[in-house]
């Protein structure tokens, strides 16, 4: 009897605070949107959410936008027909997504945002992102060490819509441009790909034959500029990435590239199922909107440790 | 870009901040100028930082150092067994990731200085070994974000995006520069005062401290 009264409450209370349509038992469906899982980084967090959605009695729906903004709004429609009770998102445009998270919400469906932001505060319930200024700056600190604090280098910068690309060539030099001996001979947008940092590094590298060094915004473009340097016979070259993927911890761990940064992608998704639980259960998460998460320094040093997109204690 | 670009673009973003200074208290009556300084609400990212840093500085960021400031000594002995056994006197926002940060406040001696490179910076001894044990920044390049981290008032939800908040950081930092007025010459050996915070993410990590007020004795 007791049981049921506190059901009944908490039934309530819920349909009071989060409009839900049923308080049901069961906990419901969280939809799961993504960019592609071509990145093995969006699959981490994609099967991070997931993992720990399921573990505290949820259904999921994961569904992925391929940065495209259209496509999400799209899905964002599907996840509020299937009637999800919340949903977790790497969004598709700071810009572009501010309307979908409003739709979602008119709806409401609380969305809680994960290693990208949007521009407005006050849709989403939690925006939970890297410390993308404080990582860049430590890749930026090994990677001027790596260079002896001199030499020419080349920068590949990730998607312009991104503000992710922004902030982490912003912490690049602000640590970087310190060094008057550290020339800079190239700066060039490979959007984030693998692909076409392959190609843009062979052109750099025609033109900028002595170039010592290559930072890059991401994992998958300093994946793309390596492959390009080991077929040019550059393997001096030194390389840093950011993301901290499993394939570039097999390349330091081969001697190939020196380091990266890692976002703990996987938690952070975990992180943001739980405050959504929270949410769901309580009316509040307890934090601030927006979170920042502090990023790790990877080199041969921990490489081993390093699994997923997580760093084994 | 080139380097020289840079660094004029740097320079010209320090431009603002001095004339914030100057200008401190403008007659509203008066229409603003043409290339006035920006105010919190107008201008680049870069301005808007610059000019909100300095709005803050004196009416909010010195009361709330010198407030919230412990001594050196017990914040060393309350970090020997890492951050977190220091929470109490530490300051970040709720969620996890985000390191501590703890603003101290104490006098030491210079046992070393580096006063050239665009990083200087002077080793204090606080505890009387002779050995340096706080690192204060001069700048004019201060890293990390202790200052900003250490405000509990900013916070990053009313900022637009990571971009916006890390250049408030970085105006702060260059606030707490542009504050500092040190003697000409080898400090080693003189005694100094000061206040400020500063991050520990590990147990065991030396203190870099961003200085709010120095005072050489």
């Amino acid at each position: 009897m007791k049981i049921l009264r506190r059901t009944l409450i908490a039934s309530v209370a819920l349909a009071a605070f989060a409009t839900a349509p049923f308080a049901a038992s069961a906990e419901g469906l969280i939809a799961i949107i993504t960019p592609s899982h071509d990145n093995p980084f969006f699959k981490a967090e994609a099967v991070g959410a997931e993992a720990r959605a399921k573990e505290m009695g949820y259904e999921t729906l994961v569904l992925v936008h391929d940065d495209d903004a259209n496509k999400q709004s799209e899905l964002f429609d599907t996840a509020i027909a299937r009637g999800a009770k919340a949903i977790i998102l790497d969004n598709a445009g700071a810009d572009a997504t501010v309307g979908a998270v409003k739709r979602a919400k008119d709806a409401g469906i609380p969305s809680f945002l994960i290693d990208r932001e949007i521009t407005e505060s006050g849709i989403a319930v939690s925006q939970i992102v890297s410390n993308n200024y404080q990582g860049a700056q430590l890749g930026a600190e090994e990677f001027v060490k790596l260079m002896g604090e001199k030499g020419k280098y080349a920068e590949l910068v990730g998607k312009e819509s991104d503000t992710n690309a922004g902030i982490r060539s912003s912490g690049y030099h602000d640590v970087i441009d310190q060094y008057p001996d550290l020339e800079m001979v190239a700066q060039q947008s490979a959007n984030w790909s693998q692909t076409e940092a392959y190609s843009k590094m062979e052109t750099i590298l025609q033109a900028n034959p002595e170039i010592k060094g290559v930072i890059s915004g991401n994992d998958t473009m300093a994946m793309g500029a390596w492959a390009a340097l080991e077929a040019a016979g550059r393997t001096d070259v030194i390389v840093v990435g950011f993301d901290g993927s499993n394939d570039v911890r097999d390349s330091i761990k081969a001697g190939g590239i020196k380091a990266t940064v890692l976002q703990p992608a996987y938690r952070q998704a975990q992180l943001a199922v739980e405050q959504a639980d929270q949410y769901l259960k309580t009316g509040k998460t307890g934090q601030d909107e927006k979170q920042l998460m502090d990023c790790v320094l990877i080199n041969a040093d921990n490489a081993g440790k390093l699994e997923t997109f997580a760093l084994a204690e | 870009m080139s380097r020289k670009m840079m660094t004029a673009l740097c320079l010209l973003a320090l431009v603002p901040l001095a004339a914030c200074k100057i200008v401190k208290n403008p007659d509203p009556e008066q229409p603003a100028a043409e290339g006035a300084p920006p105010t919190a609400a107008s201008g680049s990212d870069e301005a808007r930082m610059s000019a909100r840093a300095a709005e803050i500085w004196e009416p909010q960021v010195v009361p709330y150092i010198a407030a919230k400031a412990t001594d050196i000594a017990t914040l060393r002995a309350a970090l020997v067994d890492g951050p977190d056994a220091a929470a109490s006197y530490g300051f970040r926002p709720a969620a996890e990731g985000s390191p501590w940060n703890f603003i101290a406040k104490g006098e030491g001696k210079v046992v070393a200085e580096d006063r050239q490179s665009r990083a200087a910076k002077l080793d204090l001894d606080t505890d009387g070994d002779g050995k340096g044990d706080v690192t204060v920044q001069l700048g004019p390049v201060m890293k990390g974000t202790a200052l900003r981290d250490s405000l509990n008032f900013l916070v990053f939800t009313d900022y637009r995006d990571q971009i916006e908040f890390a250049k408030l950081a970085r105006a702060l930092n260059d606030h707490a520069h542009a504050g500092l007025k040190l003697p000409e010459g080898d400090l080693t050996g003189r005694s100094v005062a000061f206040s400020g915070p500063f991050t520990i993410r590990t147990k065991g990590e030396a203190i870099l401290l961003t200085p709010v007020t120095l005072e050489v004795r």
